[in-house]
């Protein structure tokens, strides 16, 4: 191939993330846009300069109408080139919006979303109780999705309890050290204090399971040319991928379906890239619980299947160990935001590559490996960044 | 719980799967079979997964399966569900799988692998809805 590939050709210029709290006396409406203009303004660019925006229109106001992000055309008041509601957070927006400003469908996209003022008290977000009428009569829940697969895992290959609780104390550590996040000062945690904590759906216990928090967060892609004349040092999107195995909360999912979801999403986003999992510097893995993230060092190949407990607790997963992961503290401790949680895992990437990550910085971060969704959910999507 | 009486949902109209929720209603257990590759398919899709042929009919199921993956649910999503209760997701003995609950045993007595077999049960809104229970406790009923 001659020349950098297509996604090389575009560059995340722009990111933000607002406070987050369990919940945020405003509106979704509200909190993204604040998200949205934090983030322009972290590029150097203003409202005038966006043509693409990838988001939900959460209201108040517009209408329901699919694209809800031309609702947001009224915001900002100016046409726009390109909109993407497909999926408007994460690695499948900021993929779909490299292609879109490589092409030359537009030039500055915002991708952007968040929620405030949407919990409305309930235990769990709404969006973690599906409604389908086979699985809703239930009483399932995302929780419970995820667990029929790690209790597969579990029956087959007994990982050691203490090992699995380790990477949720690391993971909730990194956010206690973070002061944005949700669970700041409250650790640092240990494995025990994650298996001393109560059962939700087995063999999750509340502390490997990820937060339903308020916030919003947003990034800002635009062409690689254009990302040499703006305020940061750009980040180069060096390889993607995403794997759609089937709509969730239809069919319960299958451990023997799902455990290597993402693998070949992987293999093409660092084939894409030149490198492999090994080269990461950093890892803002899809945490929504313990089990996920063993799953996925075992779907990239960097362990065997059954392995993966085991090889993180020798490894280590600190900003110190060979594999820093979810240096903000990740779903888990810093902050899950509805239409803006995948998001946050790329905005935790672009800190670390630019050297401005905080307490969670790991020295020299060059590759960072990002990733969306997971097992329960039936899909996974990957992306490579580097410094640009 | 006293209150004011809610007409419930005739889930026989429901498009798609209204057949399916008429037979448990009967205390029967149905699945979708294809007419021409002869697949049994689960949850209802109006054409077959393997050969996308319309050509499917519910036919009735042995009700007899296995546990292919299980989780106690400690804390309900909402107030409706009474934990802990066991979810599962059972591969019926035709070839189907589905979400269900294991009924009729402690939940700490319920492993992947146990043999179970169909037990028709109250959903929180009334309506029945297809269990499983452990096969033993079936036999010995």
């Amino acid at each position: 191939m001659s020349g950098p590939h297509l996604l090389q050709q575009a560059a995340i210029v722009g990111v933000a993330a607002t406070e987050m709290a369990r919940r945020l006396d405003t509106t979704s409406a509200e909190i993204s846009l604040r998200a949205a203009l934090a983030a322009l303004d972290d590029a150097g660019l203003t409202v005038a300069d966006v043509d693409g925006v990838a988001a939900r229109w959460p209201g108040p106001g517009g209408t329901v109408f699919q694209p809800g992000s031309a609702d947001w055309a009224d915001v900002f008041g100016h046409p726009l080139r390109w909109v993407c509601d497909t999926y408007p957070q994460g690695v499948p927006a900021a993929l779909d919006a490299a292609a879109a400003v490589a092409a030359g469908l537009c030039e500055v996209a915002l991708v952007f979303g968040g929620q405030a003022g949407a919990m409305g008290g309930a235990a769990v977000a709404d969006y973690t109780r599906p409604d389908n009428e086979f699985i809703a009569c239930w009483g399932s829940l995302t929780a419970a999705q995820f667990a029929l697969v790690a209790q597969v895992y579990r029956h087959r290959f007994a990982p050691d309890p203490e090992r699995v609780a380790a990477i949720a104390a690391a993971i909730r550590s990194a956010g206690s050290d973070n002061p944005a996040a949700v669970m700041a000062g409250r650790g640092p945690y240990t494995a025990a204090d994650v298996l001393a904590s109560p059962m939700v759906a087995e063999p999750f216990r509340m502390l490997d399971l990820c937060l339903a928090t308020e916030g919003a967060a947003a990034m800002v892609i635009t062409t690689a040319e254009r990302a040499r004349d703006l305020r940061q040092r750009p980040v180069a999107i060096l390889g993607g991928g995403s794997e759609w195995h089937r709509q969730q909360y239809v069919n319960p999912p299958r451990y023997d379906e799902v455990w290597g979801l993402g693998a070949d999403a992987a293999r093409r986003a660092f084939a894409l890239a030149g490198l492999g999992p090994q080269d990461a510097d950093v890892f803002e893995l899809y945490d929504i619980n313990t089990y996920e993230v063993v799953r996925q060092f075992e779907m990239l190949g960097l362990c065997s299947e059954g392995e993966g407990a085991d090889y993180l607790w020798e490894a280590g997963v600190g900003v110190e160990g060979r594999h820093p992961l979810n240096t903000d503290g990740g779903l888990l401790s810093y902050s899950h935001i509805g239409w803006g949680g995948p998001t946050l895992k790329v905005v935790e990437a672009v800190r670390q590559l630019r050297g401005t990550a905080g307490s969670g910085q790991v020295a020299d971060a060059e590759v960072a490996l990002v990733t969306g969704a997971g097992a329960g959910a039936q899909y996974h999507n990957v992306m490579v960044l580097g410094r640009g | 719980m006293d209150g004011p009486t809610v007409e419930r949902e005739d889930r026989s109209l429901r498009p798609l799967t209204g057949e399916f929720w008429a037979a448990v209603d009967r205390g029967e257990l149905v699945r979708p079979v294809c007419g021409d590759c002869g697949r049994s398919f689960f949850v209802p899709q109006f054409s077959c997964p393997q050969c996308q042929s319309a050509n499917w009919s519910y036919q009735p199921s042995s009700g007899r399966g296995r546990v292919y993956s299980c989780t106690t649910v400690h804390r309900p999503p909402t107030p409706a569900f009474e934990a802990p209760y066991v979810l599962a997701d059972v591969d019926v003995e035709e070839g189907w799988h589905l979400l269900t609950w294991i009924v009729g045993c402690e939940p700490s007595e319920v492993a992947i692998d146990m043999a179970v077999s169909v037990r028709f049960v109250a959903g929180p809104d009334g309506h029945r809805l297809p269990a499983f229970a452990p096969e033993e406790q079936e036999a010995a009923r």
